[in-house]
């Protein structure tokens, strides 16, 4: 029997190969390998910066800011019309037909709340603070911030209407901690205020003056600056115009932003589809690049008659141009489908690969936010300073306004319109100001057109998605709907 | 001398063949176990040696052979080959085998040939041989179904999946698809699971494989392709809980165990297979062809003038779309073919009593009815098993395989030729006047929608070429008599290389300038497992023992994928499809895949003299698929069988020659989950970069609360025998319980996500299932043997998470009802007056109405799966003709036109249409018809008016042959086998219902996708053995 044993060292082999190859306490520890577990995410501020960048990637998403966010603060408002010449999308939303089964509100909402998401994983890290943390940590709670601000505008009554009224729920934890199975109900419209003026003042306390280098500095990125120039949008918007002053001087005094000097500047300005480091005009925008953008479905694609250039400016909105305003160059009188269109060209770049940055917060805006709230706070001289200075700039030929009372801020609001057309912020205007929308008809050229939304007209806000209403018996959908 | 008898190896050698009816040793084996060993006198003793056949001819291998009056006995091996020591001079040897008459023979001239006669129960076959055990069928106490080896070989299929359609109760294997090398989605006793793969576990000699179709852009592709169902022993089909319980977390869907061929011991043995032969379409039926250029011409005019065009504005149109033209083609002759079919397999069988071998080399090369699809393998095997000396057995294999096919789009793709051969206009022409392909897109008569097939076929590729090496050792050491250590490693190696090129002319490549997408997949899949065996026998009982098993198994798969794409290619030189000529490299991706499973796992038996046996097993698996703290979890079974025909009382009786009465009751898993599904992540991708940096985002939720799906068995079968068990019905019950299904649960939006996987669900597969097999006529020289089975299944969801929406698709998904049952608006005909179609408005059928949307859903009593299903195989012997013809059946359930909307509606005029469109609209007031007035503004609601009968059978298989190798000639010139043969497959289907426009064999959901049509083959082949 001896000589048989000289196997013996066989199946021991095999048996000890099993063993060390299986046994030890990893071999069930499988990686994904482009994802790291949620919990292990952000250990680091190199992390923090690629949940970050993920986080503004997402902004840009054609649902969100890349296009739908934006455009619909014009096409629902009265800036713009749908050509009959069109490629179908945005018709619910133009016409006003849109329903708690739409897809666009349903998007908007469940990708402000993915943004938000992002958000507050990052907010929410516990690593190490340094500066690098502290600037990251900022912008995430200046994009919650937006979110919110955004959200609360679409989808509930203004502030300045009623603040006690049903806002949107306020989720300020990570999935991975708060839980999969949350079922809040609506935070009041006064509330989600208090978290984005909140969320902004942590920002601004904790960013440092200089943005470090964790990232480049750029229009880009938020800035320090920037958290405010969005917190004066939001006291402007709730009406709190002391403050909304307060956080617009901070910008105006300490930013170092600049209105374009001069036509050629303004041309070039709006030409370059570059991220900006020269503070001029701009001061926050979402960046696309030729390996970033959303191609067909990009903002810039929607407007340019070199991509679909369905919306088309009305003639109203034209008509508030003088011949000498620069502006107005960025309105073409031309031709779609047959019939005189005036084509917007503010974004230029739609054909091009590198395609145009979509323009979150600009100096123009903070300015004439400024002058509102000094009009509404009766320093009337203040007002009329920054209101000319604005439109002055644009137009060289203009003389300065003189007006008072109501005619200056409504003069302000022209202002405004003229100067952020395109850009997203009228529908907002018209709603915080509780004014009726008359959108003007434009017949054959247009499609299906629904005139005028009074003030009493539910769709003014969005419908709560039904997906949101069936998983989460706690929210209450908006009325109407 | 001691002289010990090891028996228990040669037992994984044997793979006894039904047809044969051969039995093999595992009842022996125990016998001999009890033997005890004797010492002899030297001197007056021979060695005998010999062979055992059946009355065939074929080798009987697990024959006892037992000195008479001695306890000195063996069993033969595979070959029918046994050796004999020491026998003393003028014994007798007693030949015995259950199922078979025993034969004694005095020791004479040597060797011994012994012929022997069937006449005994078949209750002893081993039953199966898997991984971990070796059942007789004494000692079974579970439902298994097999194919012998000898039912699968000279298939003119790629893939063995393609052949098990209504041979085993309880399987369904639906061929959807006519592309060689398509994947088949196997369901054993009904769906098992809702949201994760319901596809049973492969194991192919003792390995779990990665099975199903691994490939990542080709239209579809089969993982087993690459093995030759030449080289295939046998296949057993594992359905309840104690077959498949040892599979633990895996075995819930059912277990396919599928054994290659080895090497037998005895005279070296060649064969070689020949075949060759040509296959065409299946005939579409006839309310499904598509119109000729008359019919259609016809029905567009028509359409038009209902839709109150006027003749004017109909001419026009008519003369646009080329009707006026005179020119037409047939684009059903145009997309289809003759194809052909071709296999070569040659075979080496040899052993000795120390080492065996069995290898082989096939090839195989299919050309399919459609356009652009083939398919092309080459494999060889080799098996090889070694005696090291008495205690140590070592066994290895290695089966290597390369298959290569180009793959069509499938469904409602412009590039796929059955949808366009159904879609396209007559008067779109596929060739220009002079004779080349027409690739214009301008103009009706040309392609402004839907490519020329023509040209896609020949220019656009999806190619596969997949190498897999499948290799496995095995070491067996008999630590003593009844301990046994079996230590055994395997490695899957597969790698997979798709070329996809869209041509830059014409097709989806155009607008890139062509297009070419590489993709590299390589799986590495390990298995180990070290087992101990231990026997005990309970002293003073003859034939009482208990047996126990523990090992260790771990195994780990790794998926490894490259993948390129560039745009842009040279239009004129069209063999320039290379990457490398792309003019902008468009993407390049990396990743992998991977999943371990570890599990400790152990069983034991006890069993009193073949009457009684009870097993019991236990299984504890851990897998990296699940969170860590629900990674590990335990699966055990238990099964108990009486044989009552060893009872004394059995024999008074005379109606039943057997009767063996089993059941078991076990839990086991579904690990299908996605590798990393569990883990919440955090993601990065390009598509999240910002700003030229790397972006990660939180996109994946997870549930670190995940569990395994289970199903809770039981089964409860009887195998009765008749006449001498010359008929065996076999009748099982079963009742699955299927708890903690996942399914995507809504969650608020405002956590960032839509839905949320959860263990929430749950379900009952229950049925019964019934095959009885035997010689139904039995004469001299002429045999019909018989098998015919027959499943029902019925599923019924039980549990489901609050607020599920009942409307499913067009399924009803609610507590009590099957998860196939159809819920949809019902057709009610059409108005004889008008020809406008109606609906009911409600269940009961009391009212009608014209407008679909005052109809309301109706839960029909109509389901997707067929509700009987089964087979009936037959062949038939006279003398040296054999004849086999072989049906399948599937009754009961309802298929449904996901495509057809474009085929039957007059809103779609300008595709081609249905003939039973033509054939049965409705023209004339007062006309009784079921297909509405032809127009255009037909309404197109999903209602049962595209829901047609799937009641089928198919003569899936016919074929006769002659063996030759009983002639003169052929012992003359050395052969010893020579089987010449024809054969059909698929040669005709009987439907039920005369407005189904495709074939009903489709998948699961009840769906046709326009799959690529099915054929039939007639093949003539040759088998010769040297």
């Amino acid at each position: 029997m001896k000589k048989n044993n000289k196997y013996i060292w066989l199946p021991l082999l095999m048996a000890a190969t099993t063993l060390i190859s299986a046994c030890g306490k990893q071999f069930l520890d499988e990686q994904p390998p482009t994802s790291v577990s949620v919990e292990k995410g952000i250990l680091t501020d190199t992390d923090m910066m690629e949940s970050l960048a993920g986080l503004y990637r997402n902004l840009d998403n054609y649902f969100l800011f890349g296009r739908n966010a934006v455009v619909f603060g014009d096409l629902l408002a009265d800036n713009v019309y749908l050509s009959s010449t069109n490629s179908s999308r945005l018709l619910t939303q133009y016409s006003y037909t849109f329903i708690v089964s739409s897809p666009d509100a349903r998007l908007l909402w469940s990708q402000s709340y993915y943004s938000i998401l992002q958000a507050n994983r990052i907010i929410g890290a516990r690593i190490n603070v340094n500066n690098n943390v502290n600037q990251l940590k900022g912008e995430a709670y200046t994009i919650r911030a937006l979110c919110y601000l955004n959200l609360v505008n679409w989808f509930a009554t203004p502030y300045t209407v009623k603040p006690t009224s049903d806002g949107v729920p306020l989720v300020t934890l990570s999935t991975d901690v708060g839980g999969a199975f949350i079922k809040p109900a609506r935070n009041t419209v006064a509330e989600v205020y208090d978290q984005i003026i909140s969320d902004l003042d942590s920002a601004y306390k904790i960013m440092p003056d200089a943005t470090p280098s964790i990232h480049t500095t750029s229009s880009n990125f938020i800035a320090k600056q920037a958290v405010k120039a969005l917190q004066a949008r939001a006291y402007l918007y709730k009406a709190d115009y002391d403050k909304a002053r307060d956080a617009a001087l901070l910008v105006v005094k300490n930013g170092g932003y600049t209105l374009a000097a001069d036509a050629n500047s303004f041309n070039a300005y709006w030409a370059s589809s570059a991220a900006r480091t020269d503070k001029l005009e701009t001061i926050f925008e979402l960046n696309n690049s030729a390996a970033a953008n959303n191609g067909p479905e990009g903002m810039d694609y929607m407007y340019s008659r070199n991509g679909l250039g369905d919306l088309l400016a009305t003639d109203d909105t034209y008509a508030l141009y003088t011949a000498t305003d620069k502006r107005r160059t960025l309105i073409i009188d031309s031709l779609r489908g047959g019939y005189q269109a005036y084509i917007v060209n503010k974004y230029q770049n739609a054909n091009k690969t590198d395609k145009d940055e979509v323009k979150l917060l600009r100096y123009a805006e903070v300015l004439l936010t400024l002058a509102e709230s000094y009009a509404r706070l009766g320093d009337e001289a203040n007002a009329l300073l920054y209101l000319n200075k604005v439109a002055q700039n644009r137009d060289a030929a203009l003389t300065a306004y003189t007006y008072s009372g109501t005619a200056l801020t409504d003069a302000i609001i022209r202002e405004r319109r003229k100067e952020l057309a395109f850009e997203g912020l009228r529908f907002f205007d018209l709603t915080r100001t509780n004014a009726d929308i008359n959108r003007q008809n434009m017949g054959v050229k247009g499609y299906t057109s629904y005139p005028t939304v009074k003030t009493t007209d539910f769709r003014r806000l969005q419908p709560i998605p039904e997906v949101e209403t069936g998983a989460n018996p706690n929210i209450k959908q908006n009325p109407g709907y | 001398m001691v002289f010990n008898i090891h028996t228990r190896n040669n037992t994984d050698t044997i793979r006894p063949g039904i047809l044969r009816l051969s039995l093999t040793a595992a009842l022996s084996l125990f016998l001999l176990l009890l033997c005890h060993s004797r010492t002899l006198a030297a001197t007056d003793t021979l060695r005998v040696t010999g062979t055992v056949t059946d009355s065939t001819g074929a080798p009987m291998p697990g024959v006892l052979v037992k000195v008479n009056g001695s306890s000195q006995a063996t069993t033969t091996d595979a070959t029918g080959h046994f050796v004999l020591k020491q026998v003393p001079t003028g014994a007798t040897i007693l030949f015995s085998m259950m199922g078979y008459l025993p034969q004694e023979i005095k020791v004479g001239s040597q060797p011994l040939y012994v012929r022997l006669r069937p006449g005994i129960r078949q209750l002893d076959e081993v039953v199966v041989t898997d991984g971990y055990r070796v059942t007789t069928r004494a000692a079974n106490t579970s439902a298994i179904g097999t194919i012998s080896g000898s039912a699968l070989e000279n298939k003119p299929f790629s893939t063995v999946m393609q052949s098990m359609q209504g041979k085993i109760a309880g399987l369904s294997a639906p061929l959807t698809s006519g592309q060689p090398g398509a994947n088949v989605n196997i369901r054993i006793r009904g769906v098992g699971s809702l949201s994760l793969s319901s596809d049973p576990l492969i194991v192919v000699d003792g390995m779990i494989v990665n099975s199903g179709q691994l490939s990542g852009a080709v239209t579809t592709s089969n993982a087993l392709a690459g093995i030759n169902q030449n080289d295939i022993e046998s296949i057993d089909v594992l359905k309840d809980a104690a077959a498949t319980a040892l599979y633990g977390s895996r075995g819930s869907t059912g277990v396919i165990v599928i054994t290659t061929k080895r090497g037998k011991m005895g005279k070296t043995q060649v064969r070689a297979d020949a075949e060759g032969g040509v296959a065409s379409q299946i005939p579409l039926p006839h309310a499904g062809r598509p119109l000729n250029a008359a019919q259609y011409a016809e029905l567009f005019r028509e359409g038009l003038r209902n839709s109150g065009y006027t003749d004017a504005q109909t001419n026009d149109l008519a003369d646009k779309y080329g009707l006026n033209s005179g020119k037409s083609n047939d684009w059903n002759d145009l997309v289809t073919r003759t194809g052909s079919q071709q296999q070569y397999n040659v075979s080496l069988n040899s052993g000795t009593e120390k080492t065996k071998l069995f290898a082989s080399a096939g090839y195989f090369n299919q050309q399919a009815t459609t356009i652009g699809a083939d398919f092309k393998r080459v494999s060889g095997l080799i098996n090889f098993d070694h005696q090291i000396n008495k205690r140590f057995l070592l066994s290895a294999g290695v089966n290597i395989s390369n298959v290569d096919q180009n793959t069509p789009y499938s469904t409602q793709y412009s590039g796929n030729p059955t949808w366009a051969a159904r879609a396209l206009r007559p008067y779109q022409l596929a060739y220009n006047d002079d004779g080349s392909i027409n690739t214009s897109i301008a103009g009706n008569t040309n392609f402004p929608g839907i490519y020329n097939p023509l040209w896609i076929a020949k220019n656009d590729s999806k190619r596969l070429s997949e190498t897999r090496m499948l290799g496995n050792a095995k070491l067996k050491w008999n630590i003593w008599d009844k301990l046994v250590y079996t230590s055994y490693f395997s490695i899957d190696y597969n790698t997979l290389e798709e070329t996809i090129f869209l041509n830059p002319i014409m097709g989806d490549g155009v607008s890139a300038g062509g297009t070419s997408k590489n993709y590299y997949s390589r799986y590495t899949n390990w298995l180990t497992r070290n087992q101990l065996d231990y026997r005990y026998d309970i002293p003073g009982y003859d034939n009482f023992y208990v047996t126990a098993s523990v090992g260790y198994e771990a195994q780990k798969s790794k998926k490894y994928l490259l993948a390129a794409v560039g745009s842009g290619f040279p239009s004129a030189h069209e063999d320039l499809t290379a990457l490398s000529n792309a003019a902008t490299p468009v993407g390049a991706y990396g990743q992998f895949s991977n999943y371990a499973f570890t599990s400790l796992y152990s069983s034991a038996s006890i069993n009193y003299r073949n009457k009684y046996a009870l097993n019991g097993s236990y299984r504890r698996d851990g897998s990296s698929r699940f969170p860590p703290n629900n990674r590990n979890a335990g699966f055990y079974s238990i099964g108990g069988t009486w044989n009552v025909h060893e009872e004394d009382f059995f024999q008074q009786q005379r109606i039943l020659s057997s009767l063996k009465i089993r059941s078991s009751y076990g839990t086991t898993g579904n690990a299908n989950l996605g590798n990393y599904d569990w883990m919440p992540q955090a993601n990065y991708s390009s598509s999240y970069s910002y700003a030229g940096y790397n972006g990660s985002q939180y996109s994946i939720i997870g549930n670190t609360d995940l569990r395994w799906e289970t199903s809770k068995k039981f089964d409860a079968g009887a195998d009765i025998g008749f006449r001498n068990d010359r008929f065996i019905l076999t009748v099982d019950y079963y009742y699955n319980n299927i708890d903690g299904l996942i399914r995507a649960v809504n969650t608020s939006l405002t956590t960032g996500f839509g839905a949320v996987s959860q263990n929430v669900g749950s379900m009952v597969n229950k049925g019964w299932e019934f095959t009885i097999k035997g010689d139904i006529l039995k004469c001299k020289d002429f045999n019909w043997n018989g098998n015919f089975n027959l499943a029902l299944n019925k599923n019924e969801i039980t549990r489901l998470p609050q607020g599920t929406l009942e409307r499913n698709d067009m399924f009803y998904l609610k507590e009590g009802y099957s998860f196939n049952n159809y819920y949809l608006k019902e057709f009610a005909g059409v108005d004889p007056q008008t020809g406008s179609p109606l609906y009911y408005t409600d269940g009961g059928h009391s009212a009608t109405t014209t407008d679909i949307s005052k109809a309301t859903y109706i839960v029909l009593n109509k389901q997707s799966v067929p509700k009987y299903m089964g087979g009936f195989s037959n062949v038939f012997t006279y003398k040296g003709i054999s004849l086999g013809v072989d049906f399948n059946y599937n009754l009961g359930y309802w298929v449904y036109g996901a495509s057809d909307i474009y085929f039957t509606s007059g809103a779609y005029y300008t595709y081609n249409k249905y003939q039973f469109i033509y054939d049965r609209r409705w023209t004339t007031p007062g006309q009784q018809t079921d297909v509405p007035k032809f127009s255009t503004t037909t309404d197109n609601s999903v209602s049962t008016y595209r829901l047609y009968r799937g009641d089928h059978i198919r003569l899936q298989n016919i074929s006769i042959g002659y063996d030759f190798s009983h002639m003169a000639l052929a012992k003359r010139l050395g052969v010893n086998k020579l089987y010449v043969y024809g054969r059909g497959t698929n040669l005709w289907t009987k439907t039920f219902d005369d407005r189904l426009p495709f074939d009903p064999e489709v998948s699961y959901s009840g769906f046709d996708y326009q799959n690529m049509l099915k054929y039939k083959t007639f093949t003539f082949g040759i088998n010769v053995g040297f």
